[in-house]
């Protein structure tokens, strides 16, 4: 059984990490209505060239970026589909996500040195201790790895990840196109009228969220030591439920900007499913805990935001 | 200014239900003018509108603006000369934002949406100065969400946004229908200061027959996708609610309604 501290430990670091991923959903699924399922390609796709760039020794901050950058090209494709093509949100998500699988299988072995008609590819790739990520580059150095038998310099680290890109979003919302964005997902009629292309508007976003679930998906190897194929099985369930947990159990502490509520509640998710292996439930039960976990907090937010309607009339 | 030239729209090609509205619809606005629509229940004006603000596209035909050919400019392309209100108050504006946050978006219609600050702090004082004509202490509740408004109030909001920017235009789609009487009298005190103000071409539909009347330049019936009544200047001036109430009964028993 792990120690009490050791499961709040777990849960922060988790929580701080995935809330990337959430603040990502919070754009898409929150502000544009877009329930992305691309993202579970786009995290693989962060988490595989981050992996395969600091192997070859790339700067790991530098690497972040371009995982960013990778992400947020996926999500223009998927924002491409949808707003061009027409095709349904679900769709589109799935589409992508699809076409990301052979993506990432042919980066994985090619970025391994490997021949695509030859070997079958690595389904995990290492990334040990001779390789410089962002918890072993500058400036993270300066953090104590152990304190009190913490992992401290993960936990700071991810944290501070987690709240610049929080402050980039809020500062992006204030900006033209940051309302405009705001506004496309709120009432497309309007936006048009105001000279607006609403898809520009959503393929935007849509770069935006991707280009975050890419990070996570950094973050995610930083954290485990290693990129693996299934790493993005189970992303959308614990985005969209952390954007749910934290908008509906927050909703009505108005002093808080919805991205910081989305942080809590990727925390408020991670430590439930922490707790519960702390009370000794198996981790195979992990992903049935988490589609429960991500149902109550459908189910509670229904109940919220109705209530909150009833409250508007 | 604006000319449909020769439109012809069609729901439901191809298909049993297939009806042609317009075959061959002309229709002129000169410069200056307000142009007040009437007509029955499905006789196409709202279609009238989409067609022209690009919400609907066209099988044939041509729509010009000043001369220039826009059929083929999409929606938001076409906006920019265009304001609107909807008779839905909910279209006009965002309900999950602010009273500033709507106006300062449509202060920066025809401008770049980049990466500036959306709110501009000087700017709130000729907000609130726009505002201040509606007598709904609007003015004083900028941090308001507009989903929290009345209908009445959203619709005001809706018309003063829509003439924020240089429009050539103003279409109005029966945008006092959803209105109580007073607040539905309010808004079109407000309608027909703006178009005096800015001297605005502008198209209103409505099932008002008094304000059809008493407001605009010109009144246009249509029926069925045809203009049945046109009258403009003197003839205009003269044309009172019963004559034209008269002219829709008739139509009205003409076609069995
Ligand atoms: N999207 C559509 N698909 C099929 N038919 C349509 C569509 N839009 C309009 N029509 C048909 O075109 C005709 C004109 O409709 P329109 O909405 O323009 O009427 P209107 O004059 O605005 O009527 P109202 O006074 O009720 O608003 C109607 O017969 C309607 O059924
Ligand atoms: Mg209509």
């Amino acid at each position: 059984m792990p120690s009490f501290l050791g499961a709040c430990e777990v849960f922060l670091t988790d929580g701080f990490m995935y809330s990337v991923l959430a603040l990502g959903f919070y754009i898409s699924y929150s502000i544009l209505d877009f329930p992305d399922l691309s993202v579970e390609g786009t995290a693989l796709l962060g988490g595989m060239s981050y992996a395969l760039l600091v192997r070859a020794s790339y700067n790991p901050w530098l690497t972040v970026l371009v995982a960013f950058m990778l992400g947020s090209i996926a999500g223009c494709v998927t924002g491409f589909l949808h707003v061009k093509l027409k095709i349904r949100p679900l769709l589109c998500g799935i589409l992508v996500n699809t076409m990301l699988i052979t993506v990432n299988l042919i980066a994985s072995v090619v970025g391994m040195g490997g021949n695509l008609r030859g070997e079958e590819a690595l389904t995990t790739i290492p990334v040990g201790r001779q390789f410089i990520t962002i918890l072993r580059g500058f400036p993270s150095t300066l953090l104590p790895t152990d304190l009190g038998g913490i992992n401290a310099r993960k936990l700071i680290v991810l944290f501070v990840v987690a709240t610049v890109c929080k402050l980039l979003i809020d500062l992006y919302l204030k900006t033209k196109n940051g309302l405009a964005l705001r506004a496309t997902g709120n009432n497309e009629q309007f936006v048009t009228t105001l000279g607006i292309d609403p898809g520009s508007s959503k393929i935007i976003g849509l770069a935006i969220s991707n280009g975050l679930a890419a990070v996570t998906g950094t973050l995610v190897v930083t954290s485990r030591g290693n990129a693996n194929q299934n790493m993005g099985l189970g992303m959308v369930v614990i985005g969209l439920a952390s954007v749910i947990i934290g908008l509906s159990v927050f909703n009505k502490a108005y002093f808080f900007k919805d991205t910081t509520k989305v942080i809590f509640g990727s925390v408020i998710y991670q430590a439930c499913l922490s707790f519960a292996t702390y009370l000794g439930v198996p981790s195979a039960y992990n992903k049935l805990l988490m589609a429960l976990l991500f149902t109550v907090a459908l189910v509670t937010s229904n109940f919220t935001t109705k209530h909150r309607s009833d409250s508007r009339d | 200014m604006i000319k449909f030239d020769n439109i012809q729209k069609s729901f439901g090609i191809g298909t049993p239900d297939e009806m042609q509205l317009f075959n061959g619809f002309n229709l002129e606005v000169s410069e200056g003018e307000f142009v007040s629509i009437v007509g029955s229940n499905g006789s196409g004006k709202t279609t009238l509108l989409n067609i022209l603000c690009g919400s609907m596209l066209i099988e044939g035909g041509r729509l010009l603006l000043d001369g220039a050919d826009i059929t083929k400019l999409s929606e938001h392309e076409r906006a920019k000369y265009l304001g609107r209100v909807f008779q839905d108050p909910q279209k006009g504006t965002c309900s999950d934002l602010t009273i500033l946050e709507n106006m300062a978006l449509a202060d920066n219609k025809n401008k770049k949406f980049g990466l500036g600050a959306a709110i501009n702090k000087k700017r709130i004082d000729h907000y609130k100065e726009l505002l201040e004509p509606c007598q709904m202490g609007l003015e004083n509740r900028l941090g308001t969400l507009v989903g929290t408004l009345s209908g009445g109030q959203r619709q005001a909001l809706a018309l003063i946004i829509s003439n924020m920017a240089d429009i050539r235009l103003l279409v109005l789609d029966e945008h006092t229908a959803a209105l109580d009487p007073k607040s539905s009298e309010l808004v079109m005190e407000l309608t027909t200061r703006f178009v005096k103000e800015h001297s605005i071409t502008t198209l209103m539909v409505t099932h008002n027959l008094r304000y059809a009347v008493d407001h605009g330049s010109r009144l246009l019936m249509l029926d069925k996708g045809l203009i049945v009544l046109d009258r403009k200047g003197k003839e205009k001036e003269q044309t009172t609610v019963e004559s034209v109430l008269h002219i829709f009964n008739e139509i009205s028993i003409e076609s069995g309604n």
